[in-house]
This record gives C-alpha cells, structure tokens and sequence, in this order.
C-alpha cells in the first residue's frame, strides 16, 4: 500500500469511527484517493455532487435525519461557499463538517491557487469556522475530535488536510 | 392555476409527508395554506438548495416521504442539482418544481429564458423517468394521486405553472420563526414519529439539571 492509499485509508476509518455515514464529495487530484476509496467503501452513502453548495444542503438535511456526513472538497470549491454557509449552517444553527485541501498554503507548487494562498485562511476567520489543520498522519486522529466537537456544540466545523500530509 | 390555490389543494392531500420549503414565495403559500409548525422546515433563501437538503434527509429517513418545494428561479441557479436527484433515485423523495417563470422571492424579476423553459423535458434528458406536469388545478386534482401518492419505486418530479404571486400575495406573512427554532421543531418531530435520536439527547419534557 503506497503513502497516498493508507493516508486515504486512515482518514476514512477516521470517518467511520466517529458516525460518519454520508460523504459528499467533489474532486481535488490531492483527495482523489481517499474520494475513490470511500466510493468503494461499503460502510458509507457516497454522493457526488454536482457542486459545493449543494454538499452544503445535503449534508444539512441528512444532519437533520440524524444521519453523520462529511463534505469533501477541494479549497477552490470550499471558496464558493460563505452564503451557504452562514445562511443554512448558521442561520438555522445546523452544523456540517468540512473536509478541504489547504491549498496556497506552504509547499503547494501550484501557482493557479495563488487566490487560495491569499485569501482562504482570511474567509474561514472571517466567518469564524473553526478550522483545524491535519498536517502529517500522526495529526490524523484530529479528523474525528474535530466531527464531535461540532456536533457536541452544534456548530459547522472544518478541518484542512495539507500537501505533506496528501501527497 | 392561482399559486395559493395550488397550494391549498397540495396541503389537502399530504398526510405524513416531511415538508421542506424553498425561498421566499413557496414558503408564504406553504404557511398560509397549513400553518405547520411541526412537520414542515421552511428553507428560506437558500437559493438553490431546497431540493438537496430534502434528499439528505431522505436519504436519512428512509421509512419518511419527502416533499419539497423548488421555485423556478432557484432551479436556474443550480439546475445540476437535479443530476444529483437522479443519480440517488430516493423513491421516498418528491421535488415539486414550482414555475411562475419570475424570481418571486425578489419582486417578481423575470428569469433569463422565461418563456421557453421546458421544465419537464430537462429533467427527461438527464434521466428521469417519473416527470410529470401541471399547469392547471383540475388537471393536477385528477393526476395528482398518480403522480405524488403512488408507491413509486423511484424519484418522481413534478412541475407546477402557477401564476406569480399578486402584489397583495407578496405581503402574505413568512413563518415567523428564526433558524433555530424551525431546526428544533422539526427536529423534535421527526425525534416523535421515527425515534431517531437527531440532537444528541433525549428530550424528555423538562429542562435537564
């Protein structure tokens, strides 16, 4: 099993540890893996959505069944998202978790995300999401205590998964 | 048909289904024609996201019916959405699409391509199988029970013309309720009727010590 498979691994265990069921996913070449792993993975519902917003709506509706999910994406996508967001997650008090790539950060060689490197950390504070960046494996075991501190304080919360720990 | 007429008839014929509501007009007529304060989550503006919030909980509630209501304008904003609902199929799940070809929410501003919108056959080229469409209430009463309350063993999605909302129906009352409060009565009802346990605690009538 190379580094990226067991990664991908680790972290879906780390879902299923802590009642994540359903996963709403959109693509990013640093998640692709553990995207297809939980594809494949019997205990989740795996949805691909046709955009973020929507992962937005179904993870807050599946919340409202009592059902655990995770949104899955990429930091572009996660870019699109402060109105839905503050209007669903914080208007009605219904917390989702986030799973993104902390793109722009640090190591990531990618000029085309110089927007993301300039202004992602800027809006998650200025919507005042708790974040939690998960930076090398031994970090891993935070994807789970960060899912049940939002739940426990009924709050959306997200964790940013960095280069070094993906690739 | 009259929206609020349309409406009315809907309220008549639902029985235990979960109700969610999309922004602004769908959410005025669905309070004036039921009051719910219980079963019904009024999704106010969400713009767009109505129908994807039902299908969570859908996926969630398999034993629940689902309906919900998506305004023409919320669909131009994410019509891709519906690609979505038909790779789920959720046959528990009913998306009421309801056109009055303007932007209700927002005065009544017209949607690009207005008049030629075909609804129905959208939703036919991206697969569904279930379509079904009315632009009148006679035709709706004597279709609806084959549309919506059928056991159906797939998604089914119906479009509603309705006339926009008159200027004195746009100052019908919204639900007045903040977020939280709709979050908690609904939850505490689907907590009732499924014994799911959705907040975390079991609400036992009193305040916990």
């Amino acid at each position: 099993m190379n580094k990226r498979t067991e990664i991908a691994r680790r972290i879906a265990d780390e879902f299923a540890s802590c009642g994540i069921r359903l996963v709403a996913s959109l693509p990013d070449n640093w998640i692709n893996p553990l995207i297809d792993l939980i594809g494949r993975d019997k205990r989740f519902t795996h949805v691909p959505v046709n955009r973020e917003e929507s992962a937005v709506g179904l993870c807050s509706g599946a919340f409202m069944g009592g059902t655990g999910s995770v949104a899955l994406m990429g930091a572009s996508g996660f870019m699109t998202l402060p109105y839905a967001i503050t209007k669903i997650n914080y208007t009605y008090e219904i917390p989702v978790f986030y799973v993104i790539t902390l793109r722009g950060a640090v190591g990531d060689p990618n000029r085309h995300h110089v927007s993301n490197a300039l202004y992602l950390r800027r809006v998650i504070d200025a919507i005042d999401m708790s974040c939690t960046i998960v930076d090398k494996p031994e970090e891993i075991p935070m994807v789970s205590r960060a899912y049940r501190h939002s739940r426990n304080f009924y709050r959306s919360s997200l964790v940013a998964l960095t280069r070094d720990l993906l690739r | 048909m009259k929206y609020l007429d349309c409406f009315r008839f809907l309220a008549q014929r639902r029985t235990d289904q979960l109700v969610v509501t999309s922004a602004g007009n769908s959410g005025q007529a669905w309070w004036a024609a039921t009051a719910d304060t219980e079963a019904s989550f009024y999704l106010d503006a969400s713009m767009s996201l109505s129908t994807m919030f039902a299908s969570g909980l859908a996926i969630a509630l398999p034993q629940m019916r689902v309906w919900t209501f998506m305004g023409d304008g919320a669909f131009c904003m994410n019509p891709g959405a519906l690609m979505v609902e038909r790779d789920l199929d959720l046959p528990n799940l009913t998306h009421f699409l309801i056109s009055n070809r303007r932007y209700g929410a927002t005065g009544n501003a017209g949607l690009p391509n207005q008049q030629r919108n075909d609804y129905a056959a959208i939703a036919r080229g991206m697969g569904l199988t279930r379509v079904f469409g009315f632009d009148n209430l006679a035709a709706l009463e004597s279709g609806f029970d084959t549309a919506v309350l059928t056991n159906a063993q797939c998604y089914t999605f119906v479009v509603l013309e309705v006339e926009p909302f008159t200027d004195a129906e746009q100052k019908l009352p919204h639900p007045p309720f903040e977020g939280p409060e709709i979050k908690l009565r609904f939850g505490r009802h689907i907590e009732r009727v499924t014994k799911r346990n959705i907040f975390g605690y079991e609400f036992k009538g009193h305040h916990p010590a």
